[in-house]
């Protein structure tokens, strides 16, 4: 026996009931559980069971989501570096972190208008980041896109805030309500807190991190009785709470770069997504500036975790294999999406479109955004989608349906994956009442006759 | 064509009476428990909406509305304030009835009484004010078919129903859908489309809601919330969901 299970069952009474820290048992169970198996066993006559628990199934998603933190971590920091060198070759840069704006040396100030231009070998020494983070890059590996590991520690120096601020404030409303109203922290908030920051802006700030968290895991899971039991998905309601309560920070042109913390750069840089230059009135097609290859593989700028396509067929594989996502919601998704968009497509073809959206053809809509993101992982929570079989085909041809409905048809928003899927979840239970009730009808049919 | 479309779609999904407007609330929240009670309350408030706005769109138009009743004048020829107010009111736009009777009432009154001595006349009668009672008086009467049918054609339905169908009579969707058809002056066809579109709209609502609520049986939910209370929180999340369509 390792002396970390020594220490935790010294500490066990403590906890139990008539322990002077009863009250905090869900606190010691969920440690405990978190390092070692859950210690329950069947008891009395066998059930039909198959080895899949909560605890292994919440451990597998996030499992499944290394692709994406890893793409939240890597590729924030590269667009970021990227974007400050790309400003310090037109002459726009900070001095030092402090923020200060800099002047271009005499001999690179006469390199500046002519056809030559400003080398990357150049500017690159004059791009700095502001803040804490601006001193740790310049103390360690500055800011170079070549490099992986300036772009993987820019990246991560976003990132992680982001996450220990969700899991911090977040776990702290989930171990108050399961200490008081008496049940045990689950494996879902680890999900949960891990889904919500990748898919927050690099910029966001952190307050307002702390404050959606905490609204999806009180009014979107808690006050329903914890996990398994809310009908939206507490990851999705967070963002949406702060998608709707403060749009400047989570929409727009000006959020989805980290380079846009350095304000003379945020002047004159947009980071705008694919779909928010699509939404533009009056953008056409050329308006992309990214290849399709870079949206699928992720090098672009977005949601943190959200840009890469590659990294979300991964994580669908994984969680196809070990049976804990559901295929069927993932492929109806996909039909859903890509059914409506050609259609759309089509007629945009034939001349009748409605705007620039309608000429993005499907393998785009595929690849932009947060699609494959929310229909892999989102759409598939087993909590808020359909549960019947007939009924996650429809639930996720909804899904993909109203996200091309948001992207295409409603002009005020440029994304529709997250809109889409609390739709979806919000008609989820009817669409099982359907199908149960179509099949009660079908057998009682079949019995009588 | 498309016009008639975006507003059914408009008042479907952008305009839903119960999750944009929280119009109905009383039904919306007492009879949301099973999906089968709110699917007959659904369609008999699609049923009541078809019928009561489209009529009172008629009753609007060609009664209440200020010089709706000209043509009992006769063959009187109109005065060129009289033709004025009666061609703003025929064009109508958006304004409020209120809004576009009052100044023209007074300048047409003011200048009759000089020239033609005060004589009445029914191209300057307004009678907007007599609204909510009209309005209220057909749909309580609608209401009373509509029970009286469900009594002797589908008794379990009536039955389920209860005290909640008669209620429907005072059902703030209800007069709602018919107030927000005044207001925007809708003519004929519009009024048809969106009576059907607000009606589907709020039964959509709480067909949806009954689904959650069943689903939401096997919820632990706090003993303070309980009830109402959750139910609350619930419709306030759900119109969070609606909140795509905002903006079309």
């Amino acid at each position: 026996m390792t002396p970390l299970r020594k220490a935790l069952d010294k500490t066990e009474p403590l906890f139990h009931k008539g322990g002077k820290l009863e009250r905090l048992y869900p606190v010691y169970e969920a440690l405990d559980t978190f390092l070692y198996t859950p210690g329950q066993v069947t008891r009395g006559p066998s059930h039909v069971r198959d080895g899949m628990d909560l605890k292994r199934m919440m451990s597998l998603v996030i499992v499944s989501l290394l692709p994406a933190i890893y793409m939240a971590m890597w590729n924030t920091g590269y667009q970021a570096n990227l974007a400050l060198v790309e400003q310090a070759q037109a002459g726009v840069f900070v001095t030092d972190p402090s923020g200060e704006k800099g002047m271009l040396p005499e001999e690179l100030r006469a390199k500046l208008g002519t056809d030559e231009g400003i080398s990357v070998e150049d500017a690159q020494p004059l791009a700095h980041q502001v803040g804490w983070r601006g001193r740790i890059l310049d103390a360690t590996t500055g800011i170079d896109p070549d490099s992986f590991l300036s772009n993987l520690l820019h990246g991560t120096l976003w990132f992680l805030p982001v996450y220990l601020v969700t899991m911090v404030a977040g776990g702290t409303c989930e171990a108050i309500f399961s200490i008081v109203r008496g049940h045990e922290i689950n494996e879902g908030f680890l999900v949960t807190g891990m889904l919500f920051p990748l898919t927050l802006p690099p910029t966001i700030p952190l307050w307002e991190t702390a404050l959606g968290i905490m609204f999806g895991v009180v009014l979107g899971k808690e006050v329903f009785g914890g996990t398994g039991r809310n009908f939206l998905n507490p990851a999705l309601t967070a963002r949406a709470f702060l998608y709707f309560a403060y749009p400047g920070e989570i929409s727009g042109d000006k959020v989805w770069n980290a380079a846009n913390a350095v304000p003379t750069v945020a002047d004159g840089y947009t980071s705008a997504t694919t779909l928010n230059t699509m939404n533009a009135p009056g953008a056409t097609l050329d308006a992309i500036h990214v290849t399709w290859w870079d949206a699928f593989l992720g090098t672009i700028e977005g949601s943190m975790g959200e840009t890469s396509v590659l990294g979300a067929i991964i994580g669908a594989a994984i969680l196809i294999a070990v049976g804990v996502g559901s295929w069927r919601i993932m492929a109806a998704c996909v039909i859903g999406l890509v059914g409506t968009s050609g259609i759309l497509y089509a007629a945009a073809l034939a001349g009748y479109s409605a705007n620039a959206m309608w000429l993005m053809p499907p393998w785009w809509h595929l690849v932009v955004g947060g699609f494959a993101f929310g229909a892999v992982w989102m759409a598939t929570d087993p909590v808020s989608a359909s549960m019947t079989r007939t009924g996650m085909w429809w639930y996720g041809i909804l899904i993909g349906f109203m996200t091309i409905l948001i992207r295409a048809v409603n002009p005020a928003f440029p994304e529709g994956i997250m809109l889409a899927i609390l739709f979806g979840n919000v008609f989820a239970p009817l669409i099982d009442y359907f199908v149960v009730q179509a099949n009660i009808k079908r057998r009682l049919a079949r019995n009588v006759a | 064509m498309e016009d008639l479309l975006r507003l059914f779609l408009r008042s479907v999904f952008v305009e839903n009476l119960a999750l944009a407007f929280f119009l109905g609330m009383c039904t919306f929240l007492a009879v949301s428990k099973n999906v089968k009670t709110a699917l007959g309350l659904g369609i008999a408030v699609i049923v009541i909406q078809t019928i009561t706005v489209p009529a009172n769109n008629l009753i609007f138009q060609h009664v209440l509305k200020q010089g709706a009743l000209g043509w009992l004048d006769g063959e009187e020829p109109a005065t060129n304030e009289s033709q004025a107010a009666q061609a703003r009111a025929e064009e109508g736009d958006t304004i409020a009835p209120q809004e576009q009777s009052t100044p023209a009432g007074v300048t047409a009154g003011g200048q009759a009484g000089s020239t033609e001595s005060g004589r009445f006349r029914f191209a300057d009668l307004d009678l907007t004010f007599l609204g909510l009672i009209s309005y209220i008086g057909v749909i309580a009467a609608m209401v009373q078919i509509l029970e009286m049918t469900l009594d002797r054609y589908f008794p379990p339905l009536y039955n389920a129903l209860g005290i909640f169908l008669p209620l429907i009579t005072v059902n703030c969707a209800i007069l709602g859908g018919t107030l927000f058809m005044v207001e925007r002056n809708y003519d004929f066809t519009s009024s048809v489309v969106y009576g059907v579109g607000s009606g589907t709209g709020w039964a959509l609502a709480i067909v949806a809601l009954a689904g959650i609520r069943e689903k939401l049986k096997y919820s632990d939910v706090p003993d303070g919330l309980k009830g109402l209370g959750i139910t609350f929180i619930t419709a306030g999340l759900m119109s969070l969901a609606f909140l795509s369509f905002s903006g079309v």
